[in-house]
């Protein structure tokens, strides 16, 4: 996964409407902090980048550099997990 | 009494009909009849009151689910509910026009099961000529936005070819691949003698299923479950008696865990009587193992009570002819010999088929 990837949920996956839980086949993943607003722009369109931009935009004073690295480390940990594709 | 647990899946038995008759199916010795089955109306409310009750998943099995004509009605009320949608099926007779109305309905997610690498001897196992029917719906499930599972259900019979097994699962390239080692309840307990498999075949298939997990990381995600009989501590059966699931069979009884009809003088209340939240909360069948007032001494005492919350209830029961016993899987039973003594027998036996 890099900046110019676009990822997108895997099939079966989405996020629960209310609780913050990513809603998998037979199973949940717990979404902590931020993590499930990084989710709800995964939508197969926007890239890694883009979707770094809009988070940066919501959390105002976020710095860039770690901002990226959240996104990046948990897009890679949900594609290992199957759950996320690009 | 009231519980603080929160129930988190449904499994929903919407029939016990089914096209196969495998050795292993785990399924009551006695089923249950077509006619007496719930209706379309009941199972509407039923995932009504489970979405409120704050559980996320219903898997829709069986029997086979799509021998119910009314199924597309029943993903539809399960997914307006709220609840994620999760299917167990042989896939015979599923054409892609009905595999449609299904997805089209709310389907997430199919699990096949594949009995062998090879037509004969699947087809064995299956009690019935399947194989190449689920071989050849793989690829047009692939057409559909579903999340898809293939199970490949181990035993004596066929672990020798867990390898090119785990090939086979591979080629049809599904999200998710489940290597389940049968248990021994219901009809599969009849056939036990023929299926259970030898410390030999157990051992030789680790290093293959961590072989395989690593080579699929990140491509297909394996989940494996190692055989209770050789475990020196009992699995954590249901997350633990009435704290994460609940199971309602075809005619509404409402239970537990799967097996548990076995159980001496446990009564099931049924969803046409009472409301899905008020059994969670007082059905006494439910209550019956919940938590560790009912342990053992050994049990209350171990740490691992939190862990296995106790083990499997059925299991012991069927084991030991006590319900309340330590799970015998477990090294501290008294009555561990029972399965030291199964591991080193292997005895020739014949298939006993469902008639």
């Amino acid at each position: 996964m890099d900046l110019q990837s676009i990822p997108r949920l895997a099939p079966g996956c989405r996020l629960h409407p209310s609780e913050p839980v990513l809603l998998v086949p037979e199973g949940t993943l717990n979404l902590a902090g931020p993590a499930r607003d990084i989710l709800g722009h995964v939508d197969g369109k926007l890239s890694v980048a883009a979707i770094v931009e809009r988070l940066l935009a919501e959390y105002s004073g976020a710095p860039k550099d770690e901002m990226t690295q959240d996104v990046v480390d948990l897009l890679n940990r949900m594609e290992q997990r199957g759950v996320v594709r690009s | 009494m009231s519980t603080s647990f929160k129930p988190f899946s449904l499994i929903a038995e919407v029939t016990h009909r089914c096209p196969l008759h495998c050795l292993y199916c785990s399924n009551p010795i006695e089923l249950q009849r077509a006619a007496a089955e719930l209706s379309t109306e009941d199972w509407k409310r039923v995932f009504e009151e489970a979405a409120e009750l704050g559980i996320l998943h219903v898997h829709l099995t069986g029997g086979e689910p799509l021998a119910r004509k009314d199924l597309p009605e029943l993903i539809a009320a399960a997914r307006a509910a709220g609840l994620y949608v999760n299917m167990i099926t042989s896939g015979v007779s599923l054409s892609e026009e009905r595999l449609a109305t299904l997805v089209q309905a709310g389907l997430e997610h199919l699990q096949l099961s594949f009995q062998d690498i090879e037509e004969v001897s699947a087809n064995h196992i299956a009690g019935t000529r399947s194989h190449s029917l689920k071989l050849a719906l793989v690829p047009v499930l692939k057409r559909f936005p579903l999340a898809f599972t293939v199970n490949l259900v181990v035993h004596r019979m066929n672990l020798d070819r867990l390898e090119a097994f785990i090939g086979l699962a591979e080629e049809l390239a599904p999200d998710r691949l489940e290597i389940a080692h049968v248990q021994y309840y219901g009809w599969a307990l009849r056939n036990r003698s023929l299926l259970m498999p030898t410390r030999e075949q157990v051992d030789r298939s680790i290093p293959i299923v961590a072989a395989a997990k690593q080579r699929l990381k990140g491509k297909i995600h394996l989940e494996a479950v190692f055989p209770d009989y050789y475990a020196s501590f009992p699995k954590a059966c249901v997350g633990g008696w009435g704290q994460q699931m609940m199971l309602i069979d075809p005619v509404g009884q409402a239970m537990p865990c799967h097996a548990a009809a076995v159980i001496p003088g446990l009564e099931f209340d049924n969803v046409r009587e009472h409301a899905l939240g008020w059994i969670w909360q007082a059905s006494p069948a439910f209550n019956r193992f919940r938590g560790d007032r009912w342990m053992p001494e050994t049990c209350l005492a171990c740490p691992r009570k939190e862990k296995d919350f106790g083990g499997c209830r059925c299991q012991a029961f069927l084991l030991t002819g006590d319900a309340e016993a330590i799970d015998p899987v477990c090294s501290y039973s008294p009555n561990h010999d029972l399965l030291t003594t199964l591991r080193a027998s292997a005895p020739e036996a014949l298939p006993i088929w469902r008639g």
